[in-house]
């Protein structure tokens, strides 16, 4: 029993601290991403351009790179700030992720007809009221689906967090294989953990896509401009027929 | 070495993931499952697990493999997983209209998927596949890991002998972006060049 437990402990301490990483993210990474998303659907050019560069520029640099950059030159841009090694990679995962969310944001506002605005503002509301109950309603079945594609795939990416020393579960991972000289069994199983985590999530995107199939009557065939082809990669916007 | 390993993997990748579609679409029901079943692991698995199970993981039962073979590989089948689901996607569009059709004109299988099937789907397919080529090459990245000397691991180097971090992973964010800004435009491009039927 005991070797188990050696062998189980730093597993369990490594997807807490995965578990921890990935909901700090998440959070962040949809409050930044659907800011920048609005602010790219805003009336002030400036606003506009800027948010573009951001969503355009941190979705053509790797993860790694995005990582390596808030751990090494963060602390030199910022001179005396002390960052831990979790909020280093909170940050990256953050700003990595705020970008392909804005995209998706961004998708979601376009797919809502020009009329509705237009409706909205007639009936004099406001732009909480007109968001509120007006545009976010329709939007969000359109952004769900790849919005839970893209928490997939951060979890997944969190793995990278392992590269700056951070003991996340792949980190746990390592350092287990090396000292017990069973890396295969341990990958396998570090491997499995996330499967486990991420395989229910993808089956709710596609249940939630299925079932706004259904509402709707037809097959949503919403453009989401240059990011639906990625988003197409992680989750499919058409469906299979009959699947299991 | 990051462009090398990505146009290798990518390529492997589609043959790959074009087999996987066809076992899973194909008529035997075992096939389906292994295909499904590949598929949905390496959907839900991280790629650096996966490079981490080659490297260091197949050692533990006597399969020693470099780091450019190990990279290879996991890229390989990550990226094979992610073409078929791809594929899968952009064939199902097609009407099936017209796969009935070209039964109908009596082609044989192989016929109504080059006519049927693949023509009038490689359009709707050939973004995303590019796509996912630059998604690939952003992961290639992940390969420094397992110190193959590719972009990621150079500028590391350079990092450590230099100490000038600010400048150099401002330059070697700017290289990827313009790798993978260069191969965006290159898609658009060829996506109105090669399809005009």
């Amino acid at each position: 029993m005991g070797d188990y437990a050696q062998f189980l402990l730093p597993l369990a301490k490594g997807l807490g601290m995965t578990a921890l990483l990935c909901i700090i993210s998440a959070v962040g990474g949809s409050i930044v991403g659907l800011l920048v998303g609005l602010a790219r659907a805003s009336s002030i050019g400036f606003i506009r351009w800027v948010s573009a560069i951001y969503t355009n520029l941190l979705r053509g640099i790797p993860l790694l790179i995005i990582l390596l950059f808030t751990f090494f030159a963060l602390p030199l841009l910022i001179p005396g700030a002390v960052f831990s090694k979790l909020a280093c990679g909170a940050i990256a995962l953050t700003l990595f992720v705020s970008a392909y969310i804005a995209e998706v944001v961004r998708g979601g506002l376009e797919s809502v007809p020009r009329g509705q605005f237009e409706a909205a503002e007639a009936l004099g509301m406001n732009y909480f009221l007109k968001f509120r109950y007006i545009i976010v309603p329709q939007a969000m079945r359109v952004v769900v689906p790849p919005w839970t594609g893209i928490i997939l795939a951060m979890i997944k990416d969190s793995s990278l967090v392992s590269v700056i020393g951070f003991v996340d579960l792949t980190q746990a991972g390592k350092i287990i294989g090396t000292t017990t000289m069973l890396p295969l069994l341990t990958f396998v199983v570090v491997g499995a953990i996330y499967f486990v985590i991420c395989y229910p999530l993808g089956k709710f995107g596609r249940w939630y896509e299925k079932r706004l199939t259904v509402s709707l009557g037809r097959p949503q065939a919403v453009d989401l401009g240059p990011a639906s082809t990625d988003l197409l990669a992680e989750e499919p916007l058409l469906q299979v027929r009959g699947e299991k | 070495m990051s462009v090398y390993i990505s146009v290798i993997s990518f390529l492997v990748g589609s043959v790959l993931g074009l087999l996987a579609y066809f076992a899973k679409v194909g008529t035997s029901r075992v096939l389906s499952r292994i295909s499904g079943a590949y598929i949905e692991v390496v959907r839900n698995v991280p790629l650096l697990v996966v490079l981490y199970l080659i490297y260091f993981g197949l050692g533990q039962v006597g399969i020693d493999l470099d780091p450019l073979w190990s990279a290879l590989i996991a890229l390989s089948i990550n990226n094979g997983a992610y073409v078929a689901e791809i594929l899968r996607a952009g064939f199902e569009s097609v009407p099936g209209g017209l796969r009935e059709a070209a039964h109908a004109l009596g082609m044989s299988s192989g016929q109504t998927f080059r006519y049927a099937v693949f023509t009038p789907g490689i359009r709707k397919v050939f973004p995303a596949l590019t796509n996912q080529f630059i998604l690939l090459f952003l992961f290639s990245s992940v390969a420094s890991v397992i110190a193959l000397p590719e972009l990621t691991e150079a500028l590391m180097t350079v990092n450590s002998d230099t100490l000038r971090t600010f400048e150099v992973f401002t330059v070697g964010a700017l290289l990827y972006y313009a790798v993978s800004s260069v191969l965006a435009l290159g898609s658009r491009i060829g996506e109105k060049r090669l399809f005009r039927w």
